[in-house]
C-alpha cells in the first residue's frame, strides 16, 4: 500500500477546500432547471442541465439546492415577475455558490435568482418554435379551418378536477339563450413534465372520434400556479396546428400569449372565455337564422299582399267590363225590339192596307151595291135563285130591292 | 329532389333555406311555387332552430359512452 493513499473523506474533503478556495465567490450561472422538487422541510432540490443547442443531448450537469428561506423569497419573485412556477424545463440565470460535501457531492447552491432572464428565454423559445412551424407551413393551418356554425360539440382537454373545467361547462350549460351544448371530456394533465405527451394523447383520442365533434377546447385554470411549459411545447403545438377541428385555447394566463394560443383557431384568456366565444358563435348562428326566418315572412307577405291587390284589380276589372258589356247588350237588345216593333207595326199597317183594299173590292161586288145600281136578287124559300129552270110556275118567289123586298106569284115561265 | 330533412346536416340546411330565400326574394315564382317554397322554408328553419336548443339524446349518449 503506498505511503500517501487517502481515505475517501479525506480526498473529499481536500476537494471541499480545493472548491471553497478556487471558486470562494458567486457566480451567475445559465442553466435548464429539471426535476424540480420541496422536501418537507421546505428545501428545493433540483437539477440543472445544459443541453447542446443543436441536438439537445445533455452535455452539463449539476445537482442543486435551494435552501427554504432563499426559496420563499426567490420563488414569489419569480413568479410575480415571469407569471410562471419557479419549475422545471425553465431555462434560468441563477447566482450560485459552488460546494462539495463530502457525502453528497457536488453540488450548487442557489443564492439569488434572475427572471428577466427566463422572460427572454421563454420568448426567444416561443419565437423559435413559432418560427419551425411558419418553415414547416403548419403554424396557421389551424387558423385557416372554418368553425361549423353549429359549433356545439365539444371535446374538451382540461384536468377533470380543475376549477375552470367546473368554470366552462358552468358558463356553457347556463347560456341564457337556451342553446344546446355538449361536452366530452379528455382528461390530460396540463402541468408538470407528462402534460406535454398527456395532452397529444387526449388530442389523438379526439382525432378518433373527431366526426363527432365540432371543435376543441384545451382549458386550464384556477389557482396560481402557472406552469405553461407544455403549451410553448413544439410538439403540442405541431399537433394543435395541425388538428382537423378548429382548437379554442383558454389557458387561463393573462400576460403570456404561449404557442398553443399562437397556433390555436382562437385564443381566449379562461375557460369562462372559452364558454363565451362559442355562445357567442351560436347567437351569431341563431341571428341569421332568425334574419332568413324573417326575410322569408317579409317577402311571403309582400307577395301574398301584391297578389290580393292584383286579384281585387282583377276583380274589378272583371266587374267593369262585364258591366260595360251589359250595358252594351242591353242597348243592342233595346235597339232590336225597337226593330221589330216597328217591323211588326209595318207588318200589320201592311196587313190593314190589304183588308183596306178587299173591302173596297168586297163593298164593290157586294150585292147591296150591285142592287143598289139597279139589280134585284130573287130568292126562292129563301135562297137566291140564278136560273129560271128552279123556279115553277105558281111559286112564291122573293125579289129583293135595294130597299125592300116584295113576293110574287109567278104566272109565266118563258125558256 | 328535396333530400329529407332530418338526414340534413344543420349546414346544408341553412343553405339550402338561403337558396330559398333567395329564390323568393328574386319575385320569378309564381303563387303556387311561392306556397310550396315558404312551406319547406319553415320546415327548414323548424330543424335548424330545434338543432340549436333542443338535445339531440341519441348524440348525448353516445358521447357519454365514448372512451
Amino acid at each position: 500500500m503506498p505511503e500517501n493513499s487517502l481515505s475517501l473523506t479525506e480526498l473529499n474533503l481536500r476537494v471541499r477546500d480545493a472548491i471553497r478556495d478556487y471558486l470562494p465567490d458567486t457566480y451567475w450561472v445559465r442553466a435548464e432547471t429539471s426535476d424540480v422538487r420541496r422536501n418537507r422541510n421546505g428545501h428545493c432540490y433540483l437539477e440543472f442541465l445544459e443541453k447542446d443547442s443543436a441536438d439537445q443531448s445533455l452535455v452539463a450537469k449539476a445537482r442543486g439546492v435551494i435552501w427554504s428561506n432563499v426559496y420563499e423569497m426567490l420563488s414569489a419573485y419569480f413568479l410575480s415577475e415571469t407569471g410562471q412556477q419557479f419549475s422545471s424545463g425553465l431555462n434560468v440565470l441563477v447566482c450560485v455558490s459552488v460546494t462539495f460535501h463530502e457525502l453528497y457531492g457536488y453540488s450548487l447552491t442557489v443564492v439569488d435568482i434572475d427572471p428577466s432572464f427566463t422572460l427572454g428565454e421563454i420568448a426567444r423559445n416561443r419565437q423559435l418554435v413559432i418560427n419551425r412551424l411558419e418553415e414547416e407551413g403548419v403554424l396557421t393551418l389551424n387558423k385557416e379551418l372554418k368553425l361549423p356554425e353549429l359549433t356545439n360539440r365539444i371535446a374538451v382537454i382540461s384536468s377533470p378536477t380543475a376549477a375552470g373545467y367546473e368554470d366552462f361547462r358552468d358558463q356553457l350549460y347556463n347560456n341564457p339563450n337556451g342553446f344546446i351544448f355538449y361536452t366530452k371530456l379528455f382528461p390530460a394533465i396540463m402541468q408538470g413534465d407528462r402534460s406535454e405527451l398527456s395532452i397529444i394523447a387526449a388530442l389523438e383520442k379526439i382525432f378518433i372520434n373527431k366526426d363527432l365533434f365540432d371543435a376543441v377546447a384545451i382549458i386550464r385554470g384556477g389557482g396560481a400556479s402557472a406552469d405553461l411549459n407544455c403549451f410553448d411545447s413544439y410538439l403540442v403545438a405541431n399537433n394543435v396546428a395541425q388538428f382537423p377541428l378548429p382548437v379554442v385555447s383558454g389557458i387561463g394566463h393573462e400576460r403570456d400569449v404561449t404557442v398553443i394560443d399562437v397556433v390555436s383557431h382562437t385564443r381566449a384568456k379562461t375557460p369562462t372565455a372559452v364558454a363565451e366565444f362559442f355562445i357567442t358563435h351560436l347567437t351569431k348562428t341563431a341571428s341569421e337564422l332568425i334574419t332568413l326566418q324573417d326575410r322569408t315572412i317579409n317577402i311571403s307577405e309582400k307577395i301574398i299582399l301584391r297578389e290580393r291587390t292584383d286579384l281585387i284589380s282583377l276583380t274589378k276589372e272583371v266587374i267593369h267590363r262585364s258591366t260595360l258589356r251589359l250595358h252594351k247588350e242591353n242597348a243592342d237588345v233595346d235597339k232590336s225590339s225597337a226593330t221589330i216593333k216597328y217591323r211588326i207595326t209595318q207588318l200589320i199597317q201592311n196587313q190593314f192596307h190589304l183588308l183596306d183594299r178587299n173591302e173596297q173590292y168586297v163593298n164593290m161586288v157586294s150585292p147591296i151595291n150591285i142592287l143598289k145600281r139597279g139589280y134585284t136578287l130573287v130568292l126562292k124559300n129563301g135562297k137566291i135563285v140564278t136560273s129560271a129552270e128552279d123556279i115553277e110556275v105558281g111559286d112564291n118567289i122573293q125579289t129583293r130591292f135595294r130597299d125592300g123586298t116584295i113576293t110574287s106569284e109567278v104566272i109565266n115561265k118563258e125558256v | 329532389m328535396e333530400k329529407e330533412i332530418n338526414k340534413m346536416t344543420y349546414t346544408s340546411a341553412k343553405k339550402e333555406l338561403e337558396t330559398i330565400v333567395a329564390s323568393i326574394e328574386s319575385g320569378q315564382l309564381d303563387v303556387d311555387a311561392l306556397t310550396d317554397k315558404v312551406k319547406r322554408a319553415s320546415e327548414l328553419i323548424a330543424f335548424c332552430k330545434d338543432k340549436l336548443t333542443k338535445t339531440d339524446n341519441e348524440l348525448q349518449k353516445l358521447l357519454e359512452e365514448l372512451e
